[in-house]
């Protein structure tokens, strides 16, 4: 990391650094300003809540699985929801389904609108970043008086949700939306058509729709490369059945396309806010669920703001999963700026990563073992871990 | 439209003849939702005891002494610090003695023995305190 | 002009004190104004001094593997630069405190001390942010100078001399913004470059190289570079009102001049995205440089004609 002549120049990036909200560690060598090599490193705020989830009740994973990640809250306590009824063998009533989307579709929207606002930070244009992330209020006002909270709503309970919607809240969310797509008309029309800041997003960073599927990338990064991969369309779950959505694609595969893609799906996702409030159908708001959840196994997988999420969870019969695995969008799309940066210049870079909107926190499931002096990274076998803990205290002790 | 420049020109313009979009919270105060999700309250009369709201709070945030079954005597204690608002407790209490309220939502305080409330009969308080002085039901692990 | 009359206006007005608060005020209009466009609130009216006193007080870590003379003595001769560019200026619309044939060259070189100061002090560390914002800033330096130069020399030209005072005595009589818009334009982007503001900000784009040349100042130095900045911020302003605003006149209503301008400079500010560095040397050759020719081309047909 220190060699600057026998791997070129190394720009480190992370895991403190001012594009970089949250920890991660990249690498660039750079030849001039050109990137020619790229590396990425993971797990700086890998918490190991999966581990912590077997130690919990079911009800009371619902709220530390809600804390995967900080932006897409509800989409992570609505899988896990799902994933316990699928293995119960119930399901919500349909007026809880409709809630959990209406509250899944106001997430997106303060999610795109933070990433607009966060790329828009990284390109130098901090006016857009300003006035959309004033405007992202309006949605976190919403959200707040739908559910009580702004941030981790708790909206979901397992089998059902916490509240229901009335005309009060209806009428202010309609409001708030007519809001938001005034705006949101407004920002397509400066990310499509603002000479300045196209010179930062046309033509970079592009991703060809064979690069997408190879890299896997998920959501509205690989919906910017024509990828049709939305899971609302092609797996509806919850309401998304009753309340269907059209996808959002294009073809370019660059910053801009990535840019009008997400602004798109604000489009949509304003129109099915506004039919679920027209049509919610009627009924209870939830089912009980036993404190005991049959033994099995349930794989969900969800559309997150960012892409796919998916979980898998076990139950051997008892209070408590046995195990939980987390797979959150950001780990599949991470491959794509680290291929994507070659070649570009160094000022792109932020703006690249900033594209596939990242989320370290929720994606760090890993931690990697390096070797300070080769720069090698290796592996250990779980014996190998578990030997090394307990040599580890035995010679913190001695 | 054209691809052009100053795209955000009608919003700098609008913004020179109009206040800040930021509040003045300190000086003016914050209007809260009516669902606000804030601090707990508990109301004895229904209580049974049954100390499901304990066991559901996801961060220990709750304890439920048992004095008197018969008698419903019985404390609540309540780690306002630990509490993540989830509001998991109200929906657990089969009873609806649990609540929370929105007001006043400024919980700040500048010791950490503020945060603990002890919800029930005084005396009946006065007596957990005297025969546990502090019990901590710690986070699971 | 006597011994105590020169340090007077070298050290308290319209120099030295005087010069660094109107920085400090400055700099604070200008965060300010560009909150207001934003819709923010801004800093009040003492957060640009309590800065400054900030990183005064506070202690200067000077990293390893730099050259400490020069890591001590860029910033102070970043400052002295900009602070000495100032006793050839019409200050406050009041003329200069001092000139002669030719000033206003050494007014560019000495506005130009402080870009040169933060480029040589980015190169002086071993920080690699520092060396690549370093580079950017040099580079920067030769994209925008020339134009720069030629834009202001454009009014040398029809005032039929290279002296501040003349130049003004000049522009007194023609407002020099109606007769040569395109060296205008290009003297006030040239202006936002000098300062790195954005989009001109590149070599300092924080989220790619952090701070850029200063990443590793800190306390001192910092408060320095800092302090330049501002005070270039007024001397630029000045100029560029002196040279195309009319010329000297009241002080009030060059405040206002200078603060119109910087009006201008915070709008674009607010309105362009920032430039990558190829891109910004790209348009100032492309553009700007074609800009001032075409002024020029129609300066010297009008004195042949
Ligand atoms: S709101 Fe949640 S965290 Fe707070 S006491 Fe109730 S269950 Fe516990
Ligand atoms: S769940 Fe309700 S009834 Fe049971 S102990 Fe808690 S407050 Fe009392």
């Amino acid at each position: 990391m220190t060699d600057n002549t026998a791997q070129g120049f190394t720009v480190p990036i992370g895991p403190q650094h001012p594009a970089l909200k949250e920890p991660g560690h990249f690498q660039f060598t750079v030849d001039g300003e050109i990137v020619t090599r790229a590396y990425v490193r993971l797990g700086y705020a890998h918490r190991g809540i999966e581990k912590a989830a077997e130690a919990r009740s079911w009800t009371q994973n619902l709220y530390l699985l809600e804390r995967v990640c900080g932006i897409c809250s509800h989409i992570h306590a609505l899988a896990y929801s799902l994933a316990v009824e699928q293995l119960a063998g119930v399901e919500a009533p349909p007026r809880a389904q409709a809630i959990r989307v209406l509250v899944a579709e106001l997430e997106r929207i303060h999610s795109h609108f933070l990433w607009m606002g966060v790329s828009a930070h990284e390109a130098g244009f901090d006016t857009l970043f300003m006035y959309s992330w004033r405007d992202r209020e309006t949605v976190m006002d919403l959200l707040e008086g739908l559910t009580g909270n702004r941030v981790n709503y708790s909206a979901n309970l397992l089998g059902g949700v916490k509240f229901d919607l009335q005309a009060a809240q209806a009428d202010s969310i309609r409001r708030g939306l007519d809001f938001l797509e005034q705006r949101t008309r407004h920002y397509l029309d400066v990310v499509s058509n603002d000479a300045m800041f196209l010179q930062r997003t046309r033509g970079i960073g592009v991703m060809t729709r064979a690069q997408a599927e190879v890299m896997g990338a998920v959501g509205p990064t690989a919906r910017a490369s024509n990828v049709g991969r939305d899971l609302r369309v092609e797996a509806p779950y919850a309401a998304y059945r009753d309340f269907p959505v059209r996808m959002a694609l294009d073809e370019r595969g660059d910053l801009e396309a990535r840019f009008e893609v997400r602004i798109r799906e604000l489009f949509e996702s304003f129109r099915l806010i506004r039919q679920i409030l027209d049509d919610l159908p009627p009924g209870e708001l939830g089912v009980r669920l036993p404190r005991r959840i049959p033994a099995g196994e349930a794989v969900v997988r969800l559309e997150a703001p960012r892409g796919e999420v998916y979980y898998f969870v076990k139950s051997n019969g008892g209070d408590r999963p046995e195990r939980l695995k987390v797979r959150t969008p950001t780990i599949c799309n991470l491959t794509s700026v680290v291929r994507l940066a070659v070649g570009h210049q160094l000022a792109d870079v932020p703006m690249i990563l900033a594209g596939i909107d990242p989320c370290f926190s929720c994606n760090d499931r890993l931690v990697q073992l390096y070797q300070e002096e080769t720069g090698e990274g290796r592996s250990m076998s779980w014996k190998d871990l578990r030997q090394y803990g307990i040599d580890f205290y035995a010679r913190r002790q001695a | 439209m054209r691809k052009r420049f100053g795209t955000m020109l009608p919003d700098i313009c609008r913004s020179l003849f109009r206040r800040p979009a930021t509040g003045d919270y300190p000086f003016v105060a914050a209007v809260t939702p009516e669902r606000l999700r804030g601090r707990l309250e508990w109301d004895p009369a229904a209580c049974t005891g049954c100390g499901l709201c304990a066991m559901d709070c996801p961060a220990s945030a709750l304890a439920v002494a048992v004095l008197d079954r018969k008698a419903r005597r019985f404390v609540l204690q309540y780690h306002l610090d630990r509490c993540i608002f989830c509001g998991q407790c109200v929906v657990s209490c089969r009873q609806g003695c649990l609540r929370m309220t929105g007001t006043p939502w400024e919980l700040a305080a500048l010791t950490r023995e503020t945060f603990v409330t002890y919800f029930g009969d005084p005396t009946d308080v006065e007596q957990v305190l005297a025969v546990k002085p502090e019990e901590d039901p710690g986070t699971p692990g | 002009m006597n011994p105590l009359a020169a340090l007077f206006a070298l050290l308290i007005f319209p120099g030295g004190l005087s010069l660094l608060a109107a920085g400090l005020v400055y700099e604070w209009v200008d965060r300010k104004l560009l909150a207001g466009l934003h819709n923010r609130v801004g800093p009040r009216w003492f957060q640009p001094l309590a800065d400054a006193l900030k990183l005064l007080v506070k202690e200067e870590v000077v990293p390893e593997g730099v050259n400490q003379a020069l890591f001590i003595g860029l910033p102070l001769v970043a400052l002295a630069g900009a602070l000495s560019a100032a006793v050839y200026v019409p200050l406050a619309g009041l003329a200069p405190v001092h000139s002669f044939p030719g000033d206003l060259i050494v007014v560019l070189y000495l506005l130009s001390l402080l870009t040169l100061g933060m480029g040589l002090a980015g190169t002086n560390t071993l920080d690699r942010f520092s060396l690549i914002g370093a580079t950017r800033t040099l580079t920067q330096v030769f994209s925008y100078e020339a134009p720069f130069l030629m834009a202001l020399l454009g009014a040398a030209v029809v005032a039929g001399s290279l002296s501040v005072s003349e130049i003004c005595a000049y522009a007194g009589e023609h407002w020099l913004i109606l007769t040569q818009p395109l060296g205008f334009v290009v003297a006030l982007i040239g202006l936002m470059g000098k300062l790195e503001m954005p989009p001109f900000d590149a070599p300092e784009a924080h989220t790619e190289i952090v701070a850029g040349a200063l990443t590793e100042y800190s306390g001192r130095g910092l408060a320095f570079f800092h302090l330049g900045r501002s005070v270039e911020l007024v001397v630029g302003l000045t100029l560029v009102a002196a040279v195309y605003l009319g010329g000297l006149s009241s002080p009030v209503w060059f405040a206002v001049k200078t603060l119109a301008l910087l009006l201008v400079m915070v709008g674009l500010q607010a309105l362009l995205a920032r430039l990558r560095i190829d891109q910004t040397v790209g348009l100032w050759w492309r553009y700007g440089a074609l800009l001032v020719l075409v002024q020029w081309l129609v300066l010297i047909l009008i004195q042949r004609s």
